[in-house]
């Protein structure tokens, strides 16, 4: 690490220069733009504080960043549960193994927009048509409702993003070493045992890289927000990045959504990292 | 070894720089390039939004600088799904600012005000009908030319009407309105309807811009200026609104707050399954998409009716304008100017504007009889009858029609709140917005 010469930084030159350029500075200017009265089109003059201030007293934007978190817990619940299943089954010693893998792993080469418009099929006209046919009346309108709102983008999210997951939990899970699981079998341990006590620990550091993803990815979800509900009915579907959008967009606030958007990024990075702190004092070295 | 490590070293560093340069330099060296060849040549960028008439458009622009040599004109749109206000000022912002573009209102002028040069001058807008230049005029300076008129109000199904026995004619009034959709919900099943309205809520341009803009213009004088610089509004009209709103909600195909546009005209109306839908000409192409002789025979428009105010009208107002980039040099405002004036006052762009655009004209010295399409024609009508409501949504606060007033309309219908709270709300709203 001592010798950074000429080489070191003439090699890391391009990778500092793009990292400059598409993220550092726009962050910069970004933070700049929150300060001021810019709408897109003006040279903005400064305000200070004020959007900071108009922040917290406005009723859509604690909506949607409430809605955001309540479906983020569960939505990354329901992923790594269905993720770390998924994958516990196909590391069974089942034949169609790898078919199941790639089925499994489907759903995520899906773009989010196209993902939405099928289920926004599926939850309006096949649940309407099931629901029909066997007499259930809860099946009919969804999306119509808050409570079917959020747990059709759940549901969606979790099927979507299950898959991905399980592929982590699949490379941990590959490399327990056989031998430990061995030995407690020999020590007269239970199947549920030598999983809570063995394989669980060492599968930690997935977690934290899953946890992570998860969480973040929840939080900034954007397209199947779009797609599958618009934020309807009456927004009360609508997450913080669709807010942050139609500020800027809808209403032609622009430095106001950009104040938006940075309190947004803190609070992302602020629950990230304290999420890999955590987890990260948690795993065990082998 | 020190000279082969350096070599792809550099390389690399070198294609980086180079091809980022590159990559930002093309479009200048261009338009230099072209300048500085031959002088006379003057390039007009046009950025607009209209996505049913681009390729028409693009014709007749082909045709213009065939007999025009020393210009040549650039399109791009954008628009339709896509969101042309956010595309407008990233282009700007870009510094490939275009020569023509297009604003929407009161708001959009004074947004964009150091960059729309003055169009008195044009013949086009002397030939603008009266009325039509009315949110795009700033001190006495022409700012913006309308593209054309469009219009909406309750479309129906003929056959349909003339089934139940209903005479369309005969619909002028509130009341009349509310009997013939009874009828029509009583003979539902011999019909084949669904239900006779197609409200949808979760488009809220439909509710909360088109449906309230016909219970507030009242308000306003029908004047969109006047809107754009009132500090509050009063919902005087809110009775009749609720009234219309609770008709078409009831009669509807639930829920509605999860129907959109796409189910509204062509799943429910283009098919037959309902028989009133609130729309404007616009959707001609949507339902000849689905039914091609519905389309062009079987459908026809009411008015929407203000109870106490007008109730044998129809809103027709200009979607959008045209502006001219004030920040161009002479030449080129000049050349964008004529092109306009060419387009909507010469002969061959008259036949163009009709014919090839389907628009309804804007402007005077027009032959009306050459519109074909029958929504078109009927809108027209109404217009040359005077028979009008204006379109005063384009000065409503930013946002506040859709992301306000549509929102509490989408609460209203699903029970989350009363009328009077959403005229409560909606007004408050306003009234914080015109701080």
């Amino acid at each position: 690490m001592r010798n950074r010469n000429l080489w070191y930084w003439l090699f890391l030159a391009p990778a500092l220069l793009a990292l400059a350029v598409v993220v550092i500075l726009p962050l910069a200017f970004g933070v700049y733009y929150s300060f001021t009265d810019w709408n897109g089109i003006r040279i903005p003059s400064f305000v200070g504080l004020e959007h900071y201030k108009a922040l917290f007293a406005e009723e859509e934007f604690k909506d949607a960043l409430w809605f955001t978190t309540k479906f983020t817990v569960v939505s990354v619940f329901l992923i790594n549960f269905f993720g770390l299943s998924l994958a516990l089954l196909v590391t069974q010693k089942f034949r169609t193994n790898n078919i199941l893998r790639t089925i499994f792993f489907m759903p995520n080469l899906i773009g989010g927009l196209i993902l939405g418009f099928i289920w926004q099929f599926i939850f309006t006209k096949v649940f309407a048509s099931v629901g029909e046919l066997i007499g259930v009346e809860a099946l009919e309108g969804w999306l119509s409702t808050e409570t079917t709102g959020f747990w059709a983008m759940a549901i969606l999210m979790s099927w979507q993003m299950a898959g991905y997951i399980m592929v982590i939990y699949i490379s941990f899970l590959e490399g327990v070493p056989q031998e430990l699981l061995e030995a407690a079998e020999i020590d007269g341990a239970n199947s549920l045992q030598r999983f809570y006590h063995v394989t669980f620990p060492l599968v930690m550091p997935a977690f934290t890289v899953s946890l992570f993803l998860t969480l973040s990815n929840s939080f900034k979800l954007y397209d199947q927000n779009l797609s599958l509900t618009g934020g309807g009915p009456y927004n009360s579907t609508q997450m913080v990045a669709m807010e942050i959008f139609k500020t800027a967009f809808v209403e032609n606030a622009m430095a106001f959504a950009q104040a938006k958007a940075v309190i947004f990024f803190l609070i992302v990075a602020a629950i990230s990292l304290t999420q890999v702190y955590i987890n990260k004092k948690r795993e065990v070295e082998m | 070894m020190k000279a082969k490590k350096l070599f792809p070293a550099v390389l690399s560093l070198g294609l980086l720089i180079g091809g980022g340069l590159a990559g930002c330099s093309s479009s200048d060296d261009k338009t230099s390039g072209e300048n500085g060849k031959d002088g006379e040549k003057v390039t007009v960028d046009i950025f607009q939004f209209k996505v049913e008439f681009k390729d028409q458009f693009e014709d007749i622009a082909k045709a213009y600088e065939e007999a025009n040599k020393d210009v040549d004109i650039n399109i791009t749109t954008v628009g339709g799904g896509e969101d042309y206000g956010a595309a407008l000022k990233s282009k700007f912002a870009s510094g490939n600012e275009p020569t023509i573009y297009n604003v929407g209102g009161p708001q959009d002028v004074a947004d964009w005000n150091d960059k729309l040069a003055d169009l008195s001058d044009t013949e086009a807008a002397k030939a603008a009908l009266s009325g039509t230049l009315e949110g795009v005029t700033k001190d006495d300076k022409v700012l913006g030319l309308p593209y054309n008129q469009e219009g909406y109000g309750f479309i129906y199904n003929k056959e349909i009407f003339e089934k139940a026995g209903i005479d369309p004619k005969s619909i002028t009034s509130y009341s009349a309105l509310e009997d013939a959709v009874k009828t029509l919900d009583s003979k539902k099943k011999d019909l084949g309807l669904t239900s006779v309205f197609a409200l949808p809520a979760k488009e809220t341009w439909v509710t909360g811009l088109h449906l309230s803009n016909v219970f507030l213009a009242p308000e306003f004088d029908q004047n969109v200026i006047n809107a754009f610089e009132s500090k509050e509004v009063t919902f005087e009209h809110g009775d009749a609104f609720k009234k219309i709103l609770d008709l078409q909600n009831k009669y509807s195909d639930q829920p509605t707050v999860s129907l959109d546009y796409a189910k509204q005209v062509e799943e429910l109306f283009s098919t037959g399954k309902a028989a009133i839908i609130q729309q404007g000409n616009w959707v001609s192409g949507s339902i000849a998409g689905i039914d091609e002789e519905l389309a062009s025979s079987g459908v026809g428009i009411l008015p929407i009716p203000v109870e106490g105010y007008k109730e044998d009208s129809i809103p027709v107002g200009v979607p959008m304008y045209w502006a001219v980039n004030s920040n161009k040099d002479e030449k080129e405002v000049a050349a964008a100017k004529d092109f306009l004036d060419w387009l909507y006052t010469s002969e061959e762009g008259k036949t163009a504007v009709i014919e090839d655009f389907k628009f309804i004209p804007a402007y005077e010295g027009y032959d009306a009889s050459k519109i074909s399409d029958p929504l078109a024609k009927e809108i027209y009508e109404y217009s040359s009858a005077g028979k009008t409501l204006a379109w005063t949504f384009m000065g409503y606060p930013t946002g506040w029609g859709q992301e306000k007033l549509g929102i509490n309309i989408q609460k209203y219908v699903s029970g989350e709140m009363t009328w009077d709270e959403l005229v409560e709300e909606s007004s408050k709203a306003w009234t914080e917005a015109r701080k």
